[in-house]
């Protein structure tokens, strides 16, 4: 499931840190990039492979926002909703992304391409409204601006660093 | 030593003692839900909290240590809000089913919500729905609503058995208790999580819908006769008019010998005793015919046989295999009665190799023995073996089947079965006699000419003796079948029938007698034995 | 005002990158080797407690106080870990400094290590910052690149090795227990105190936590001395500190200024007041967990003991303005489901309390409000206040209190009424 050469990757993570335990994070972050998000045999793989047990990290993995259990798209917009951005329009941007992409927040397209997500504030507030496509951060957002991104999206002229 | 007072009263406790312990030796029982003295301490339900003189906060009691001169109060009006404001916060979403729960009665929450908690509730939300009947394992089924999130069930999955089968998933109000998908919760000591569970979240399967707490008429303090552990027990029998049935088995706190735990075969492994299958009455078979009999005639043609074995071959043509699952009571009458009345030298007990010294071990590290038998020490400690000349048990199977024994007694073990490599059928088949005693029918009973029933634990009073050596109580809480007697019983009787007196069968009478003779008991009155047993070498 | 600015001296010059060459060339790396060759730890730990500089994560506690709390004869090793979770509402400096002159927070990473005797330290970067973690990641390449950071630093004999560890979403792992736990690959959920992280924090080894803003200002002042940042501000509330204005202001951002200025002179001076010729509303001054101040409190300096007496808090430095249109239970709404969405849920009262506040008061702004609650409202904050294991209870509290303190009448309107009067006219 996990190629060797992320294996050997994480075998040299995991040597960062006095307790090899530390690495999981950082480690499901690239499980979660590899397999696309983080399915049972996924987690399943990584308890085994730093001696924990599945529940064990699987209740660490259901503790953090970005780290998903069920799967996602392709790409992955998160829309901050905290207050600075809901000043300045975040959820007029929730509405038309929704309508531009025809799926609620918290859905995935039925391409399988893009999946929305709401997300507390993204430190970007002083460009607000603010997004991230794919771990990369798009400020001062306008539905205009935001079309744009969906054109290039699906275009594949996105670079996104998804990790 | 520190001093403190809490609620006015002054007490004296070793430094680093937490206030919730002081606060139990003086009687004080501070309310808490993730606090357990056999888990880790977390502080996270929060209930424990009390007032500290000169400390700006209160304070948790479970995880702040005492200090000399501290002032505490459990029933302060801060505290009472503050503990009202818990209960209030966890009814929010807690479902109002106590009527059809299995925890109603004897429910931490529901005791604290009368006596500390909110009148009504000020929430007009909606409560969460979550899963409500989920079956973990063999033994627990889960109600998800109920949780009320102390997090005792998964810190014992990770602290006791070290599997870690529980998590919490995800965080904040969605935290919920759960397993990784396709696991189940199955350790040896799952059972456990069940007494921990503050609410009634999990909760026995065996044990689900069938009683109220409230039916319960009769706790009897007892000791598990699953292996040489010896872990203290409760047995919960329900009486009723068809009857007394025994619900559960829970563990009995005893920090010399099980803590607070048991295991799940210990605590599970009780319906053979209400089975129907089980012997209720003596039978006799003679000339391939077996037939039910009466304890009366049943005896007096054992003591016949035994006379004619004895005058014809002499007392070395008797043997007797005891068990380690009889009590001690049981097998000081059984070796009184063949060694000192009959004279035979031939009595052994240890029909399994874990049965010769030192082969018992820990079987995991925590509870479980790998002598899945009762009282192999006690068996020791009272010299159930060969006399001068004596045979042990493969000597006297080979003395039967070269016709050298003539009669056997075996008591509630199935010889044929132990020995599985050994011509058992030919060599009992040789005896004038064999007398077996045993709960069910088995290969063995079914080769005897008398079968005695034999009574399980629960129906017994007497004791046990622990690997460590440590004498344990058990005593009766279920009525023997009318149609059963106790071994002591027909062992006084078929005494009597060859005109020797085997003395008082009652416990204390038997303790009378074990401790007056030489060995590991000597000096012990029955009474002595306290509820948490007695360690000879301590006494 | 004339203010000469610190922390980002050099973040506005046209085209600087902040690579370690830049960082250089504008005087950077100069408080390194005086710190490992002419200062003992011990010197460096009093210099820092003479400069008054005070943590800039949220508890303004005093950074060389912590440092003196570090047991010196311990045998378990020391560790340092930089916060950079930054999750605070309002809050986004830590991003800049990281971003855009991360050479000046290793610097001044490597010289607390020195100081506490720590020879392996982290920094964790809220998993958002992608970006940010990369920019780290290269800067500390260009560090080793350098030999100010691996064995034997500058010929002092001191090591230290650095690494970048990203979080994964979650404001709790900002709380520096949370954050220790997160690091040690669990749940982010805070741990009790005592004991402080000081005695036993990282793998149970005395650790000191600080905020990027916090160690960036230490290059500073081993270069120029402890009474000159002493002297920059108040006396409690010594040295810049980097103000993020967001919401309705013209110019929103972040401001290196002194903490004696006042809330008006952010506002308006720095920020360019509020667009629209709109009138301001409520500003609050700390990042969300603040309560929010009003006009009355413009005058206010933004210094800790100042904002505390106005019965708010420095906190983070996030400062959110909010014009005339805005609808404080709406606001409140969004703030409850904030921490209802972040709360660990370890706590009984912050698990269900922080939910509870948020169902109330989305229903009050749904105009599906009840007379009474708002005394429950008050009460339940009472309830959660000053009774969990961290302070993400109090943080959710203190700032409902202070709307319904501030502005009842909203509420009451709401409720009487049945509906929100801002709705479709306001900010949101
Ligand atoms: C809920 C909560 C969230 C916090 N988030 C952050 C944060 O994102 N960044 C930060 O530096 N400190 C944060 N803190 C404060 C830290 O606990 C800690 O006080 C700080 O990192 C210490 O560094 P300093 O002394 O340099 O400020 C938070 C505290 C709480 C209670
Ligand atoms: S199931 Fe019971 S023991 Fe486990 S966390 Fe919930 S309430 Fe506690
Ligand atoms: S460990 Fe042994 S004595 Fe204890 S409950 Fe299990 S079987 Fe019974
Ligand atoms: S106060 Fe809230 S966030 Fe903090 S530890 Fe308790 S539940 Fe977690």
């Amino acid at each position: 499931m996990i190629s060797d050469e992320t294996k050997k990757r994480l075998d040299e993570l995991v040597k960062r840190y006095p307790e090899k335990r530390s690495a999981l994070i950082p480690i499901l972050h690239d499980v979660q990039a590899e397999v696309g998000y983080l399915s049972p045999e996924a987690i399943a793989w990584v308890a085994a492979y730093l001696t924990l047990s599945p529940a064990d990290v699987m209740s660490v993995a259901s503790f953090y926002d970005m780290l998903h259990l069920e799967p996602v798209g392709k790409h992955m917009i998160y829309v901050c909703h905290n207050l600075t951005c809901s000043l300045l329009g975040a959820e007029r941007l929730i509405r038309h992304l929704e309508n531009r992409l025809g799926i609620r927040m918290g859905e995935t397209t039925p391409d399988g391409l893009i999946s929305l997500k709401r997300m507390e504030c993204l430190a970007s507030c002083g460009t607000a409204p603010a997004i991230q496509i794919d771990g990369v951060f798009y400020e001062r957002v306008t539905p205009q601006t935001l079309d744009e991104l969906l054109e290039k999206l699906r275009n594949g002229r996105l670079q996104g660093s998804r990790t | 030593m520190p001093t403190l007072k809490i609620d006015g009263v002054e007490v004296t406790v070793p430094a680093q003692t937490t206030i919730i312990e002081a606060a139990e030796r003086v009687g004080i029982e501070i309310p808490r839900y993730c606090y357990h003295p056999g888990l880790s301490v977390v502080g996270q339900c929060r209930m424990c909290q009390v007032e500290v003189e000169r400390m700006p906060k209160l304070a948790i009691a479970c995880n702040t240590p005492v200090a000399d001169g501290m002032v505490v109060s459990t029933r302060s009006p801060k505290v009472e809000k503050a503990r009202r404001a818990v209960l209030e916060f966890y009814l929010l979403n807690h479902p109002l089913d106590c009527p059809i729960c299995d925890k109603g009665g004897e429910c931490p929450l529901q005791d604290y919500t009368l006596t500390y908690g909110p009148g009504e509730s000020r929430s007009v939300e909606e409560k969460i729905q979550r899963v409500k009947h989920k079956v973990l394992g063999p033994h627990i089924v889960f109600d998800a609503e109920r949780c009320i999130l102390c997090t005792r069930c998964v810190r014992f999955c990770h602290e006791m058995p070290k599997t870690g089968e529980l998590g919490v998933f995800s965080r904040g109000d969605q935290s919920e208790i759960n397993l990784f998908p396709g696991k189940v919760l199955d350790n040896a000591y799952s059972g456990n999580v069940i007494d921990l569970c503050p609410v009634g979240a999990l909760t026995s399967r065996q044990y689900r819908f069938q009683s109220r707490p409230w039916d319960l008429v009769r706790h009897t303090e007892s000791v598990c006769p699953l292996c040489s552990n010896g872990c203290n027990v409760v047995l919960d029998v329900r009486h009723r008019q068809r009857g007394e049935e025994l619900l559960r088995i829970r563990p009995r706190e005893n920090q010399a010998v099980n803590r607070w735990w048991m295991c799940d075969e210990g605590r599970f492994t009780f319906t053979s005793l209400h089975d129907p299958a089980r012997l209720r009455v003596p039978t006799w078979c003679e000339n391939g015919r077996r037939a039910e009999m009466g304890y009366d005639d049943l005896l007096l043609r054992a003591a016949r046989a035994i006379r004619r074995v004895v005058e014809a071959h002499g007392p070395e043509a008797v043997g007797c295999i005891a068990s380690s699952r009889q009590t001690n009571e049981e097998l000081f009458l059984v070796r009184r009665f063949f060694r000192e009345f009959l004279g035979t030298p031939h009595l052994d007990f240890r029909v399994r190799s874990v049965q010769f010294q030192a082969s018992d071990a820990s079987e995991d590290g925590i509870l479980r023995r790998t002598d899945k038998t009762a009282n192999t020490r006690g068996a020791r400690d009272l010299d159930i073996r060969p006399g001068p000349g004596g045979l042990d048990v493969a000597g006297m199977i080979a003395a039967a089947s070269e016709g050298r024994m003539k009669a056997l007694f075996v008591f509630e073990e199935d010889l044929v079965r132990a020995f599985p490599d050994r011509p058992l059928r030919q060599a009992l088949g040789r005896l004038d006699l064999l007398v077996a005693s045993s709960m069910f029918s088995t290969e063995t009973t079914a080769l005897a000419h008398a079968v005695l029933p034999a009574l399980g634990f629960a129906e017994k009073e007497g004791s046990f003796t622990n690997f460590q050596g440590r004498v344990q109580k058990i005593h009766r809480a279920l009525t023997p079948h009318v149609a059963s007697q106790s071994l002591p019983e027909a062992l006084r009787d078929l005494a009597v029938d060859l005109g020797r007196d085997l003395g008082g069968i009652e416990p204390e009478q038997v303790w009378a007698a074990i401790g007056e003779r030489p060995g590991a008991y000597q000096g012990i009155a029955w009474k002595d034995i306290g509820d948490l047993g007695l360690l000879p070498e301590e006494s | 005002m004339a203010f000469e600015k610190i922390l980002t001296r050099y973040t506005n010059i046209p085209n600087y990158t902040g690579t370690i060459d830049e960082y250089i060339a504008h005087g950077g790396y100069q408080a390194l080797p005086k710190a490992l060759r002419e200062l003992q730890p011990a010197d460096l730990i009093e210099t820092v407690k003479r400069s008054g500089l005070r943590g800039r994560g949220g508890a303004g506690f005093p950074c060389g106080v912590k440092w003196g709390f570090i047991p010196k004869d311990s045998p378990k090793a020391k560790y340092l870990v930089c916060n950079c979770d930054e999750s605070e509402p309002g809050t986004f400096k830590d991003r800049m400094l990281i971003e855009e002159e991360p050479h000046q927070l290793i610097e001044g990473l490597i010289i607390s290590s020195y100081a506490i005797g720590c020879r392996l330290a982290f920094i964790y970067c809220r998993g958002e910052f992608v970006y940010g973690a990369q920019v780290l990641e290269r800067a500390l390449r260009e560090a080793y690149g350098r030999g100010f950071l691996g064995r034997n630093i500058l010929g002092s004999g001191f090591d230290l090795d650095v690494h970048v560890h990203r979080g994964a979403g979650a404001y709790i792992c900002g709380e520096e227990t949370g954050l220790l736990e997160s690091l040690e690959g669990k749940r982010g959920q805070p741990r009790m105190k005592p004991p402080f992280p000081a005695i036993s924090g990282l793998y149970r080894s005395p650790t000191v936590v600080n905020n990027v803003e916090t160690l960036s200002n230490i290059p500073h002042i081993v270069l120029r001395g402890a009474e000159w940042f002493a002297s920059i501000g108040p006396p409690k509330s010594a040295g810049p500190r980097l103000f993020s204005v967001s919401g309705h202001v013209e110019r929103p951002g972040n401001y290196e200024l002194p903490m004696s200025i006042t809330l008006r002179e952010l506002i308006f001076d720095h920020a360019g007041g509020i667009p629209n010729g709109r009138r301001l509303k409520a500003v609050i001054p700390g990042g969300s967990s603040a309560p929010v101040l009003t006009e009355q409190h413009l005058d206010v300096p933004m210094d800790f003991e100042s904002l505390a007496a106005a019965g708010s808090m420095g906190g983070s430095g996030g400062v959110i303005v909010m014009n005339d249109t805005v609808c404080m239970v709406r606001v409140g709404e969004i703030v409850s489901r904030f921490y209802h969405h972040e709360s660990c849920g370890q706590c009984t009262q912050c698990r269900e309390g922080t939910a509870w506040l948020h169902k109330v008061l989305r229903r009050i702004e749904h105009g599906q409000g009840r007379k009474e609650d708002l005394d429950v409202l008050l009460d339940m904050c009472d309830n959660m206040k000053g009774k969990t294991i961290c302070v993400l209870s109090d943080a959710a509290a203190m700032p409902i209190e202070s709307y319904l303190k501030h502005f009842r009448e909203e509420f009451e309107i709401h409720i009487r009424g049945r509906a929100c009067p801002f709705e479709g006219k306001g900010a949101f």
